[in-house]
């Protein structure tokens, strides 16, 4: 089971990454309408349908609205999606928990491999997710999620949620939050 | 805990496993962000290093620092130790250049807009393509409009390498705001007068008096000259400053002459009549140095002490005591010959004034005067000498209008700016800004706009989103200075008085820079091999740049490292030696009280008073200047310093705000004489520290773009209200202290009583 766990936070992870030709294209959004349907969230496939369905080029659509949240919008950036923004009060990259979150990937023997990102990157910290459950680091996975990824998970969320108007990052967040809380 | 939320996962995943849908096939064709690495314990030491070879550019200064680098985290920096300039201290400013490293709001990655210009919508691109619609676009405007169909705004280090690019291409129009809206008519009319441009460069540690006209030192931080003014005040120097208004400087002067704003020409003019008059200048300077001493005499002759101390609204009792206190320590007296000069539009005049005084006095040259400084050279690097079908020298605007003889280099911005709204004298069509934001730099925004409009193209490159690249078609992420080779910096000892010295250093990056943000070498040659330059790029890379301008030093990059980034040498003193003889590189080889030069020209050849508009009834002058932790708009989205000093408090007299109903901490915006009211608001204080015929707000707050989110709309924007200027006929430079406003508290109108 922890195999397909980490399928579904490589596939988290690319959901939170910009929108590449490489990888985003009928088939990646097929997939996460068949993901929707399987856990029951056919209202949010709908939306996904919907919106491939009215506009003609995805790609460009997802990576604009990608850009306004998380790179350089205007009026503003919505919510840099970087730990350190929300961990530290101070409204910085690379931070002293960047630091922490990196030396946790390394002492579980993993680390970024582009060194100009930041490490705590939500889709990093995603793809880190899903290296731990694949290699069954189930404890260790539970640590980071508890230790690192929801202290900021929710702020970025709360930041993020009033811009949702965009089908894809609507439901992309729906699904990570469905994948990261605790049940209810 | 666990067992439970694996369980929870566990239910989760079951019906997605059952599904069979293809999630691995889906994720194997990314590329993976994180890799298999070497298992590193937990509490593994981790050292902090020093890295040397910083130079700050937080503001142009250029002190020399050194930064803490833990992993690679920049976690602090400091001034580099080896300093004879700045030394161990760094300013506000250049402690928080980390918070300008790491700002979230920084361009990170090209970006194309998708949107309009002005209200933009940004799609995050490659390098590649964005080079490449940069120069098709650039190459259009070439191919339609000969290079003469660009212009370049530029500032910083960091536009130097582009900047002989564009030279290279034979682009005429090019401005810096550095001559245009601030230095240029202290370099030029210093240079007109005495054949030097002596900067900032005086004595003040070794001076027996100082005269400061309208210089904030204090508010405007500039590391070791902040040393030598405070170490002049230390030695005994007598201060005096002129200001309408009771600066930081002022609150250190032995005098303060609160003097009318727009009159400080005719209070110099004053000061050099009662020196003849009394016959306590300089005689022996003056009669061996100086050309057209006789006419000079004769064309102050008006300027009595009655006459200028009603001029100038000051008592005149002063006037005699500051030229006493002048003349009576000449010449070891620092006449500061300023910085910033763009205020009424008859600034060139008011600066030959104050030349004309440093030489009456012979204060220079000597201690205490403004001093030679001699410092090492390094050298240039330029792109070939190509043959152009129309001579840049010849295209460039000012040439082709017949008009500003004595300008600085460059192209008048608003002369410019003209053009690209008429197409006449010629069109010009692209635009490439680089480091500036000329939203806040030049003023009447609304002409910059419509220039902005009529572009085929706009190329904007910056380290972080400002005004103007909202109006970028393509929008490059510049390495910081933090992190990229670069500027050479050269100097001494900063206390000439010290035994001499002679230092070099060169800029070399503290880390890595982040995400897809490149030196300017880099974006420069990629653009130039895109339109087919390639085989003539004088440098490959940033690291080659700084050891071509090293050459002809014998020093390289790995020997500055070697040397904790700085190196030293003994100097010269900048003091004449016994039996001397001081040169003057001017037309007649002597200082030019009288200038033939501008008498060709038709402009006076004398040092001329003109007098500036009046307030209407009212409304107040509104003069600015500077924040102390801030450099205009380019740290207004600096966390620390925002944190500091987040908005620009509006000085009003103390007695007008009594009447006006207005009182500390009140939020009020401003409308000008034009009706143009300012977008954001700002906080009120009073005082008895300003004259009642203005206003003070500091430069560079009220940022527009809501991609700074630290700096929007913080303070009034002092740039917005200056809907009227008066550009000078020496220079094109327009002066912008003709302003006036009146204060808008909640929603209503209140007249500022004269």
């Amino acid at each position: 089971m922890s195999a397909t766990l980490a399928d579904i936070f490589s596939f988290l992870a690319l959901l939170m990454r910009y929108p590449e030709e490489s990888f985003f294209d009928d088939e990646f959004l097929d997939t996460l309408e068949d993901l929707l349907k399987s856990i029951d969230l056919q209202p949010y496939q709908q939306r996904i349908a919907y919106w491939r369905s009215k506009v003609a080029d995805q790609l460009l659509d997802a990576q604009v609205e990608y850009t306004r949240l998380f790179i350089n919008g205007a009026p503003h950036v919505i919510a840099p999606p970087y730990g350190s923004v929300y961990l530290e009060g101070e409204q910085s990259l690379q931070g002293k928990s960047t630091e922490t979150t990196r030396d946790f990937y390394r002492q579980y023997g993993f680390d970024i491999v582009n060194k100009a990102e930041p490490a705590d990157h939500i889709s990093l910290e995603l793809e880190f997710l899903s290296c731990l459950y694949r290699q069954e680091e189930i404890t260790a996975a539970e640590k980071f999620l508890h230790t690192f990824f929801l202290p900021w998970f929710e702020p970025f969320y709360q930041q993020l949620m009033p811009e949702l108007r965009h089908p894809l990052y609507e439901v992309s967040m729906q699904l990570i939050s469905f994948f990261v809380q605790e049940d209810q | 805990m666990a067992i439970n939320l694996t369980r929870r996962n566990f239910l989760k995943t079951a019906s997605i496993a059952a599904a069979g849908i293809p999630l691995s096939k889906v994720v194997a064709r990314a590329e993976t962000g994180i890799a298999k690495a070497p298992l590193i314990p937990p509490g593994s030491f981790k050292d902090t290093k020093t890295v040397t070879g910083g130079i700050c550019e937080m503001c142009f200064w250029r002190c020399q620092l050194v930064g803490k680098v833990r992993g690679d985290r920049l976690v602090k920096l400091e001034g580099n130790p080896k300093s004879i300039d700045n030394g161990q201290n760094l300013c506000a400013r250049g402690n928080s250049g980390i918070k300008l490293v790491y700002d979230p709001d920084r361009l990170k990655y090209p970006m194309k807009n998708i949107g309009k210009r002005g209200a933009p919508k940004w799609q995050k691109i490659s390098w590649d393509e964005a080079l490449n619609i940069c120069a098709d676009k650039l190459q259009a405007t070439i191919d339609k409009y000969g290079p003469k169909g660009i212009a370049v705004w530029y500032h910083g280090a960091s536009a130097h390498y582009p900047n002989a690019y564009f030279d290279y291409l034979g682009v005429p129009n090019k401005y810096e705001p550095a001559f245009y809206q601030c230095r240029g008519q202290t370099a030029m009319a210093m240079m007109q007068t005495l054949g030097f441009v002596p900067n900032e460069d005086v004595d003040m540690p070794n001076s027996k008096a100082m005269l400061l006209v309208g210089c904030h030192i204090g508010e405007n931080i500039h590391l070791s000259h902040v040393k030598n003014f405070l170490k002049g005040l230390e030695n005994g120097s007598k201060v005096v400053v002129v200001d309408p208004r009771f600066s930081a400087a002022a609150a250190k002067a032995h005098i303060w002459v609160q003097i009318k704003p727009g009159t400080d020409t005719a209070f110099l003019l004053g000061l050099m009549n009662y020196m003849f008059d009394k016959e306590i200048y300089n005689k022996t300077f003056a009669k061996k140095y100086c050309l057209g001493l006789k006419r000079l005499k004769k064309h102050v002759a008006e300027w009595t002490v009655e006459k200028t101390a009603a001029e100038c609204d000051i008592p005149a009792k002063q006037i005699v005591e500051v030229a006493e206190l002048l003349a009576k320590n000449a010449p070891n007296v620092s006449i500061h010959p300023g910085r910033h000069a763009a205020w009424y539009g008859n600034d060139f005049q008011r600066v030959r004034a104050n030349a004309c005084l440093t030489a009456i006095l012979g204060a220079m040259d000597c201690p205490g005067g403004i001093v030679r400084i001699k410092r090492m050279s390094s050298g240039h690097v330029h792109w070939p000498e190509v043959d152009h079908e129309e001579d840049p020298e010849e295209m460039a605007l000012a040439e082709v209008v017949e008009k500003y003889p004595f300008r600085p280099p460059g192209t008048p911005p608003e002369l410019m700016r003209d053009t690209m709204i008429s197409g006449k004298p010629y069109p010009i069509k692209s635009l490439v800004v680089w480091g500036t934001n000329s939203i806040k730099t030049m003023p009447r925004q609304e002409r910059t706009e419509k220039a902005l409009a009529n572009m085929d193209f706009i190329l904007v490159t910056d380290v972080t989103p400002t005004d103007i690249t909202m109006w970028a078609d393509i929008l490059l992420p510049e390495a910081s200075y933090l992190e990229r080779y670069g500027h050479v910096e050269k100097g001494t000892q900063w206390n000439q008085g010290d035994k001499p010295q002679q230092f070099l250093s060169a800029r070399m990056p503290l880390i890595d820079p982040m995400f897809e943000r490149k030196d300017p070498v880099w974006i420069i040659n990629e653009l130039a091999k895109r339109m087919g330059h390639g085989k003539d790029i004088p440098v490959r890379n940033q690291e080659e740049y700084v050891n071509h301008l090293l050459k002809e030093t014998g020093l390289t990059i790995a020997k500055l490292r070697k040397l904790d980034g700085i190196y030293i040498q003994p100097g010269e003193s900048p003091y004449l030696k016994k039996g001397e003889e001081p040169k003057f590189d001017t037309d007649s080889g002597k200082i030019e009280l009288y200038s033939e030069a501008m008498e060709d020209e038709d402009f006076p050849p004398l040092p001329t008073y003109t007098k500036t508009a009046e307030p209407p009834k009212g409304f107040a002058r509104m003069i600015y200047g500077r924040s102390p932790v801030h450099t205009f708009n380019r740290t207004a989205n600096n966390a620390w310093l925002a944190r500091e000093i987040p908005e620009n408090p509006l000085w009003i007299n103390d007695e007008s705000a009594k009447k006006m109903g207005l009182k500390d901490g009140d939020r009020v915006f401003l409308e000008n004489q034009d009706g143009k009211k300012s977008v954001s608001s700002t906080v009120v204080k009073t005082t008895p520290g300003i004259r009642k015929d203005c206003v003070f707000i500091a430069h560079g707050f009220g940022t527009f773009n809501p991609a700074m989110t630290v700096g929007f709309h913080k303070g009034i924007d002092d740039n917005s209200l200056n809907t009227k200027i008066n550009r000078e006929g020496e220079t094109g430079i327009s002066g912008m202290r003709i302003n006036f406003v009146r204060v808008i508290k909640d929603g209503k109108v209140i007249d500022i009583p004269a």
